[in-house]
């Protein structure tokens, strides 16, 4: 599938997941999000970060949540509107998480035009950082148990900061040399593989655009309770059509479901 | 003569370092020859090859004095990127510096960079598939590929784009003998057939001294140029028949096998005395001292079986080599003794029962990178002793290794061979009876190795058991008591290292190639020649 769709995916969601603190939404969304993440991750560490973001999500709501017993008057409506806020930050978390594990950081690298190539990479590299950071530490949690040392211990945090930071930075440095080595930023560049606009790639894209057109409009003409309402306090709508439309996100999982190991 | 690399008087020093990292070199690269840079780590070989394409200055930073000459272009002019038609550099870690996910992107990644026209891209690609023989992995992702076939790989990214110069800096020391041989044999054929240049840093000299042309050997940071024998003289290095040829003060010393096969025609050995009579029985069993068993241990890895039936038994105080082909399933044994892999059948037993992980079993990883954090190397050697509650003063541990002068010293700032040294000592300060050691090859340059033979020595004295995986066969018959040989995750030898290494063609120690079963270092020969 061109990389292209999974960008317009992921935007799409993401803006989903913004326009809403509907908690209903929120879940559907995550529950889609996981669900195409369960079917098109592709092999390969990127595969494991997705549980670092979804932890880093509930991180998220209980910190949000949290801050509003630092403001008072603490209320059922203040707790509320944070554990909402949260939800919607940790349901963006997800769906970058899936994101980062089913699309191709150098394909989407090749995407952008020459001018943008230096941002581009940047970004190429921040994607691929997560799912680095976690076979590192991984790795290092393991090493430091074998001498009797157990990382979980907030004491002993620098015995697996440490060297997940400076392997971190000697890889990035060693991808870097290898990259101009080999002559990368020389100026003008060819194609070995060209990524196609096939029918999934369409029908991706079409869905992704869809459902975030529907959810723009309902949030316009006021329909099916996008922002819920915490003062006062009340049971938000759920609109049936909405909840289906976040159905047209979930193409990829019939359109590029990921190669048998 | 045409030239690839010119030097002339270069000198460099790293950002912050103390002594130059190169001084005064000047030399010549003659196109078309296999050129082997030798030296004990931190002696300057990676550097030198990274000041070839411009890696140094360019991203090093540091100071940089003198002129580099790669096909005609100034490397302080020219910028890595500009000399990548020309040049082209494998690193040593070679996974660290792939930028694609697929075999097939990876090879052409290069040549997209140099904005090669697609038709002439998808020649070439087949071309050096070819070449180097993984047309099979073409569209193999790459983080699933074996240590052999990524050196590989990085050969084919680095031949594709069409650069005559080829820098390969330690190409060998993460692969198995034969895997080691097919990488050597594509550069040798790059050399003779295709006119490439290749500059290779190596230290597992018994394998590459005989693809040499020329050699240029580091000490320090200078640079000698010379015949491969004078350079290895000059070093005082050299794969075993070398260091024999020394002993016995052959002139000159033999290179190969082969020479050293007719020099010594005329010497007549004894019956080498550690070989018991007719002990070639597997037994995997050193009888009732056994302190730790594993028995039908079988396991698997991501669904392939990496272990079937592993019985093995091991007494106190022994030290024992697994060796075996890259994937033959040592590392997944280790680490079913160490406790991080839980077997599918069969059982680990240390005194009857379960060993504990970190506390009765300790494993030293391949990167000692993985566990060095500390700000010392005393440091972290305490840091282990506090956490296991080991009653022991860290500084009389540490000169019991020999480890007092680098005591202060940072960890990571220390060669590579004594990272190793000090990875192996903050393993060890758990005072675990059983340790265990996964491929300490790494940097491992003659001085380490020494000292860590010292310290295996110690250890069986004190009645620990020392196992390492390993698939260097020349460290196997130095260090080790006793060779477990594994091949498809089943043990297919076990026994004396005399015996378990005569017995295969692949993994046999020089000396055993040249003087027979029971020969096992050049130093056991020279003792019995007196």
């Amino acid at each position: 599938m061109h990389q292209g769709a999974w960008l317009l995916w992921a935007t799409a969601a993401g803006l989903v997941a913004i326009s809403t603190t509907n908690p209903f939404y929120l879940l559907a969304l995550v529950g889609v999000a996981l669900l195409v993440h369960a079917a098109c991750a592709r092999p390969g560490p990127a595969l494991r970060s997705l549980k670092v973001f979804v932890a880093f999500g509930l991180i998220t709501i209980v910190t949000r949540t949290g801050l509003t017993f630092l403001s008072p008057p603490v209320s059922a409506s203040s707790v509320v509107t944070g554990l909402l806020e949260g939800l919607r930050l940790a349901t963006l978390l997800t769906v970058f998480g899936t994101f980062n594990a089913v699309s191709d950081p150098s394909a989407i690298l090749k995407l952008a035009p020459r001018r943008f190539h230096e941002a581009s990479l940047a970004a190429a590299l921040a994607l691929s950082i997560a799912p680095r950071t976690v076979v590192a530490a991984g790795e290092v949690r393991e090493a430091q148990r074998m001498r009797g040392i157990h990382v979980s211990r907030l004491r002993m945090l620098p015995a697996l900061a440490v060297p997940v930071l400076e392997t971190g930075m000697e890889q990035a440095m060693a991808l870097a040399e290898s990259m101009d080595a080999r002559g990368h930023g020389r100026g003008r560049r060819s194609r070995y593989r060209t990524q196609r606009w096939d029918r999934g790639s369409l029908a991706v894209s079409l869905g992704a655009a869809l459902a975030l057109a529907v959810f723009v409009i309902a949030g316009r003409i006021g329909h099916g309770d996008l922002s819920v309402s915490t003062y006062p306090l009340v049971w938000p709508d759920v609109s049936v059509v909405l909840v289906g439309i976040l159905l047209a996100l979930c193409v990829p999982v019939a359109v590029d479901p990921a190669p048998q190991r | 003569m045409t030239v690839a690399v010119e030097m002339s008087n270069v000198s460099f020093s790293y950002p912050d370092a103390e002594a130059p990292a190169l001084r005064d070199v000047s030399l010549e690269i003659e196109s078309g020859s296999l050129l082997l840079v030798a030296g004990p780590t931190g002696s300057g070989k990676s550097t030198l090859l990274r000041a070839m394409n411009g890696l140094v200055p360019h991203f090093s930073g540091g100071s940089f004095a003198g002129r580099v000459c790669t096909e005609g272009r100034d490397t302080v002019e020219h910028p890595p990127r500009y000399l990548a038609d020309v040049v082209a550099f494998v690193p040593q870690e070679v996974q660290a510096a792939f930028v694609l996910d697929r075999v097939e992107d990876e090879v052409a990644y290069a040549m997209e960079n140099l904005a090669i026209e697609p038709r002439v891209m998808r020649r070439r690609v087949e071309e050096v598939l070819d070449i180097v023989g993984i047309e099979p992995l073409r569209s193999r992702r790459v983080d699933s590929l074996s240590g052999g076939e990524l050196q590989r790989v990085a050969i084919a990214a680095a031949l594709a784009p069409g650069a005559h110069i080829l820098l390969l800096d330690e190409p060998t020391s993460q692969l198995d003998p034969q895997g080691a041989e097919d990488v050597l044999n594509v550069l040798q054929r790059l050399v003779h057939d295709l006119g490439y240049t290749v500059v290779l840093a190596e230290h597992r000299l018994d394998r590459v001294a005989t693809y040499a042309d020329n050699a240029l050997g580091c000490l320090d940071g200078s640079v000698t140029a010379g015949a491969v024998p004078d350079i290895l003289d000059l070093l005082q290095a050299g794969p075993p028949v070398t260091r024999l040829g020394r002993l016995l003060g052959w002139k000159p010393p033999p290179l190969t096998v082969r020479d050293a096969r007719a020099a010594a025609s005329t010497l007549h050995l004894p019956e080498p005395a550690s070989v018991p009579a007719a002990s070639s029985v597997p037994s995997g069993d050193s009888g009732a001292d056994a302190v730790l068993v594993c028995t039908d241990l079988g396991a698997e890895y991501e669904g392939v079986v990496a272990l079937r039936d592993v019985s093995l038994s091991f007494g106190a105080g022994e030290v024992v080599s697994l060796v075996g082909r890259n994937g033959a399933g040592k590392s997944t044994l280790l680490r079913c003794l160490a406790g991080l892999h839980v077997p599918s059948a069969g059982q680990v037993r240390w005194l009857g029962r379960q060993p504990r992980t970190g506390r009765d079993v300790a494993l030293c990883p391949q990167s000692p990178e993985t566990l060095l954090f500390s700000p010392t190397v005393r440091e972290e050697v305490a840091v282990t002793m506090r956490s296991s509650g080991s009653p022991r003063a860290v500084d009389d541990y540490l000169d019991e290794l020999g480890l007092t002068e680098l005591s202060q010293r940072h960890p990571r700032d220390v060669s590579a061979g004594q990272r190793l040294l000090v990875a192996v000592a903050a393993v060890a300060a758990t005072e675990a009876p059983i340790i265990l050691l996964d491929e300490p090859t790494r940097g491992l340059d003659p001085e380490s190795k020494s000292m860590l033979a010292a310290i295996f020595e110690t250890w069986s004295r004190h009645g620990r058991v020392v196992i390492l995986a390993t698939h260097d066969v020349e460290l196997a018959a130095e260090l080790a008591h006793r060779v477990v040989m594994l091949s498809g995750g089943e043990v297919i030898a076990d026994g004396e290292p005399g015996d378990v290494l005569a017995d295969s063609s692949v993994f046999s120690p020089q000396m055993t190639r040249v003087f027979g079963r029971g020969w096992l270092t050049p130093e056991q020969v020279a003792a019995a020649v007196g």
